[in-house]
């Protein structure tokens, strides 16, 4: 097997992922925070990705467009939210949006 | 043989119950008539149909169990819907059917003036309906299902008046009573699956001799017998039975003459394959039969409600049948249930008339003299009276006569329960006769009726034509010495029955003569020669008739020993257990709940990264955690 080896490619995901969470644990902004998940979502599917060619076998391809999908399907809903949070001219704060607390 | 004819006997009284129940308003009463007499009366037509058609049959073939389909398949064991039809059952449809048609005919005229018309005969329907699976069922189970529905049928029946608390509180005692059996019966039940694997009488009866161990086969006859007792009113737990009398008379008639009560002596003949391998159960049975025809005949002696003397004379009967099953001679218990059935029937409808022409008079105190205004009730009970009594000639002798004959060769025992039975049997001639006396013969009452005796219509007055016929001739068909019709019909059920010996034949008929003469002499002298002598009598026993008066205080025993300790027991766990222990444990189960709640409600404090942060933590302690199994 000729080419990158596998583990840049795990290398690249790990910090990838790492940015990500640092971001949806330290981001304010809920909008920041989805732009954070969707960098853990496509970290993970670098690693599917270099698991597929490592091994060479597509299953990991086809779970990467998998998880391509539900990424969309994840900031249709987020922005949604986003949106309708703008609307009722409410901070973009996550902190302040606590109502349904215990 | 037609087996189908069954199936519709078992079928009509249920429809025509299930009908006149499902009528959206009050029938009008003619059609409560034709739907509540019909089917029995077409029962006891298709049962005497089938009863010819099995006469044209060999012996061997004589014996058929009719299975419809599997009904319960679990493991090993297999339920079947099935009839056992056979000499013994036909002979109970048709008396079931036959005397039953009559008290139903009877009934029409006898309820007439009861607003609830519709609902007495779908009762009745319905508890013959019970009594007709009872005595057809060819597994235990089924047997057990038709005995609990004779049970609730006859809780139904007496307490038919449910405004009188006197008679709810009879109809609770019998359930609760006759419940006591069920469950000794289910539990016998439970001991043949365990041991045989089957419940199907022929399969039970077959590999009884060698698949059951003498104290299996002794256990299961006797729990079988505590239900016996329960549903035919033998000591200890005979008590519901003159209770009982609070339902309609008709309905005392069906219980005590057709059904119910004689479900214990066909269970005991029905089973009699397993009381055969178990002489300890079967001397427990002969002697409790004993004991009860004893002490319910001097209890009868005294009562002063005419219902409650025939009621007791029914247990005292009844203790007979048992206690000829009991020592082996099923052919004559099932003689003197079949004759017994005619005279009680009779007495009962007779003494109904009575009750019937003074409004609901019981009291023999407040009777006497009848016998001018109501000639036919007179006489038919008369008739009992010489049937019951075992006067020569007449049904009761011949059937009474065979039980003590043939206890007489049954050996010691037999010998000790033959001078109880010839002595209960004077006694029984004494309270026979003095109910006779009492009610039709001497002055009337002081103060005189209630109301005018009014005489009956022919509803009323051809049953007990019949049944005074009956009584008087339907001992003929089993002659000593002569023919045994009763116990040739019945050998494919109960095999050959050796007839009693010429001379317990001749020792019994001498004594029986004899002890009968005697107890209608002194009934004679009591209640009619002088008219002074009973009171100045009842001087003298006060404290005997007292004690008989309440028979034998069996019930402020049970009241002592059983009722107010459950009833205390129920008031403990409703007063103090319920409140402190039950409501203790649920508050204290919704306060460890809300006490959780609200430790726990801290952690949803709203923020999204703390929820993020818990995430993560989790996940990389889950990994940690899969890490450290992994490489250990």
């Amino acid at each position: 097997m000729s080419g990158v080896p596998l583990i840049w490619y795990l290398l690249l995901s790990f910090g990838l992922f790492g940015l990500g969470l640092l971001g949806v644990m330290r981001r304010r902004n809920p909008l920041l925070m989805l732009l954070a998940v969707e960098l853990m979502l496509n970290s993970a599917n670098i690693a599917l990705v270099g698991f597929a060619r490592h091994w060479d076998n597509t299953d990991g391809q086809i779970f990467a467009l998998v998880v391509m999908a539900v990424a969309a399907a994840e900031v249709v809903i987020g922005l949604g939210l986003v949106v309708a949070v703008f609307r009722q001219r409410l901070a973009l704060n996550v902190d302040e949006m606590s109502s349904l607390k215990g | 043989m037609e087996p189908a004819l069954a199936w519709i006997v078992l079928g009509l009284p249920l429809l025509g119950a299930a009908t006149l129940a499902a009528w959206p308003t009050e029938p009008p009463r003619s059609m409560t008539r034709v739907l509540g007499v019909g089917p029995i009366a077409l029962g006891f037509l298709l049962s005497a149909w089938l009863y010819v058609q099995m006469l044209g049959e060999s012996s061997d073939d004589r014996l058929v169990a009719s299975r419809v389909w599997e009904w319960i398949e679990i493991g090993d064991l297999t339920i079947d819907v099935a009839l056992q039809i056979d000499p013994l059952s036909v002979m109970m449809m048709l008396i079931i059917t036959g005397v039953g048609s009559l008290i139903f005919l009877y009934s029409t005229e006898y309820m007439e003036h009861d607003r609830d018309y519709r609902r007495f005969f779908a009762e009745m329907g319905f508890f013959v309906f019970s009594m007709l699976l009872l005595v057809l069922a060819a597994n235990f189970l089924f047997l057990i299902v038709g005995w609990a529905l004779v049970g609730l049928a006859s809780y139904l029946l007496i307490g038919f008046y449910y405004e009188k608390p006197p008679a709810v509180a009879a109809a609770k005692k019998a359930f609760i009573i006759n419940v006591i059996g069920d469950i000794a019966m289910v539990i016998g039940a439970f001991i043949l699956i365990v041991e045989l694997g089957t419940l199907d009488y022929a399969l039970v009866f077959e590999a009884a001799p060698d698949g059951l161990s003498r104290g299996a086969v002794e256990a299961v006859t006797i729990l079988l017998f505590v239900g016996a007792a329960a549903k035919s009113a033998q000591v200890p737990l005979h008590t519901w039975l003159p209770d009982a009398m609070e339902g309609p008379t008709p309905v005392s008639a069906l219980i005590h003459a057709a059904t119910m009560v004689t479900a214990g002596v066909y269970l005991v003949v029905r089973t009699h394959e397993l009381y055969e391998l178990a002489p300890f159960a079967s001397d427990l049975v002969a002697i409790t039969g004993a004991v009860t025809l004893f002490l319910a005949a001097t209890i009868a002696m005294v009562q002063v409600d005419v219902k409650r003397v025939l009621a007791w004379s029914t247990v005292s009967q009844i203790g007979y049948m048992i206690m000829a099953a009991g020592l082996g001679a099923y052919g004559a218990a099932m003689f003197h249930l079949m004759t017994h059935a005619f005279f009680k029937a009779l007495l009962f409808l007779s003494i109904g008339i009575v009750i019937h022409g003074l409004a609901g008079e019981q009291s023999l105190d407040r009777m006497g003299g009848l016998g001018r205004h109501l000639k036919l009730a007179y006489v038919a009970t008369a008739i009992g009276v010489l049937a019951i009594s075992g006067v020569p000639g007449t049904s009761g002798f011949f059937s009474k006569d065979e039980i003590l004959a043939s206890a007489w060769d049954a050996g010691d025992l037999g010998r000790a329960l033959w001078v109880v039975g010839a002595l209960a049997a004077g006694i029984t001639a004494f309270y026979m006769f003095r109910l006779l006396l009492r009610t039709f013969y001497g002055p009337e009452p002081g103060g005189g009726y209630g109301v005018h005796p009014h005489r009956s219509r022919w509803p009323m007055t051809v049953p007990v034509a019949v049944l005074a016929v009956l009584s008087l001739f339907g001992g003929w068909i089993q002659v000593p010495s002569g023919w045994s019709w009763i116990t040739d019909w019945l050998e494919p059920v109960i095999g050959p029955e050796s007839i009693p010996g010429q001379q317990a034949e001749g020792v019994t008929l001498v004594a029986s003569i004899a002890v009968v003469a005697i107890g209608a002499g002194v009934a004679w002298w009591i209640f009619a020669a002088d008219p002074g002598r009973r009171s100045r009598l009842a001087g003298r026993f006060a404290a005997t008739r007292r004690l008989l008066e309440d028979g034998y205080r069996f019930d402020p025993v049970y009241q002592q020993a059983l009722v107010q300790p459950s009833r205390d027991l129920g008031d403990y766990l409703y007063g103090r257990f319920e409140p402190d222990f039950i409501q203790g444990m649920l508050k204290g189960a919704v306060s460890l709940v809300r006490g959780g709640a609200i430790a726990l409600r801290a952690a949803q404090d709203g923020l999204v990264r703390t929820y993020a942060f818990v995430m993560v933590a989790g996940v990389v302690s889950l990994g940690a955690l899969l890490a450290w199994v992994v490489t250990r």
